[in-house]
């Protein structure tokens, strides 16, 4: 590989570019590192319980409004699945172990892992936080509209509903999407160790 | 200083600037990408508590590296980012225009890596760096007839990008 003579020789272009100025130190760059990670790790907990607290929330004021069982055991299945969502969703973080992982493996055995976690993380949020949201938002909401609307206060909060249905299908549509990119990719590695084997 | 410092302190030493390069190539905006080269370091530091020279330390950096960085690009990727594969990019009509400028050219450079999918930018940055073939098939996993295929790509591509937008620049 040997390099281009000529002065727009994209390797010397690549390798004379300016170093950035740094004077952190290893122990103030590992202690801002860490203090990061550590903020990083309680937002991260935050936002997948955030969802599932606001099902639970949402389900025990239904419980507390339901007039058939069906309702009440509607709502206590989803604060039943949220709660259980929330654990799942906790157990065990991606930082803790990027480093032995990125150093052991390849590019394409990284990669393939990387973006298996990605679909595993979008399977996860469609079943703990995405369904029990829907699952009680349904629950209170059909036996009004199977009782066609007789509700005054229910029937003014239709655009509220109507602007959460167009949430959970653009949601829903673009969780899809992401998740057949994701899929694609997966093919593709499929293909590059394919090739490999040859 | 323990052996695990001693040896982030070295392969710091020797390929600090290499890995501020690398992640010009996998981050466009010079905050993140300041954020993102701590990261390297900081990866790169906590794995060499495990280090056991089973590889070259060059390979184990490069690996951690370009691991880091594609695991920053898979998680920061929207939806509709579609990323290109080298063989996409060779089909793409050529955009570029000769800078004389050698700035221009590095920003220029850089945005056709940025284009492209997170394994291809592993191929290309190392050639980049002057690795042979076989370096750059230790730090990927491809084949080394996969990595022949593609720095032969590569050259074509980089040839069409710089030398002809060279030829229109005189």
């Amino acid at each position: 590989m040997a390099n281009d003579s000529s002065g727009n020789d994209p390797k010397s272009i690549w390798q004379s570019q300016p170093r950035g100025i740094s004077t952190v130190t290893l122990e103030k760059m590992i202690r801002r590192r860490a203090g990061k990670l550590h903020r990083k790790a309680i937002r991260e907990r935050l936002g997948s319980i955030a969802g599932p607290l606001c099902t639970v929330a949402f389900s025990v004021f239904g419980i507390a409004l339901a007039y058939n069982p069906m309702q009440l055991a509607a709502f206590a299945i989803a604060v039943a699945w949220s709660v259980a969502g929330m654990y799942v969703l906790n157990r065990g973080t991606w930082q803790g172990r990027l480093a032995e992982d990125a150093a052991l493996a390849t590019g394409v055995e990284f990669c393939r892992r990387e973006i298996e976690r990605g679909i595993y993380v979008q399977r996860q949020f469609l079943l703990w936080v995405f369904a029990p949201i829907v699952l009680a938002v349904c629950a209170f909401v059909a036996p009004h509209l199977a009782s066609g609307l007789r509700d005054r206060a229910l029937a003014k909060s239709i655009p509220f509903f109507s602007l959460f249905t167009l949430w959970v299908i653009l949601l829903f549509v673009f969780r899809r999407l992401r998740w057949k990119e994701l899929r694609c990719e997966i093919e593709e590695l499929n293909d590059i160790e394919k090739e490999n084997k040859l | 200083m323990d052996e695990s410092d001693r040896l982030y302190s070295d392969a710091v030493a020797k390929y600090g600037s290499a890995l501020e390069r690398l992640a010009r190539a996998y981050e466009a905006d010079a905050d993140k990408r300041r954020d993102l080269v701590q990261e390297i370091h900081f990866q790169l530091w906590r794995s060499f508590q495990r280090f056991d020279a089973r590889c070259s330390a060059r390979t184990w950096v490069y690996r951690v590296a370009h691991n880091v960085a594609a695991s920053h690009v898979i998680r920061e990727r929207r939806t509709f980012t579609q990323l290109v594969s080298l063989e996409e990019l060779e089909r793409l009509p050529d955009q570029a225009t000769f800078a004389a400028d050698d700035h221009m050219n590095l920003e220029r450079l850089s945005a056709l890596i940025q284009k492209l999918k997170p394994l291809d930018r592993q191929v290309i940055v190392s050639y980049l760096e002057d690795m042979d073939a076989a370096a750059i098939g230790e730090i990927t996993g491809l084949s080394p007839a996969s990595v022949a295929m593609r720095v032969h790509r590569i050259k074509n591509i980089l040839a069409r990008w710089f030398h002809e937008g060279e030829d229109h620049g005189k």
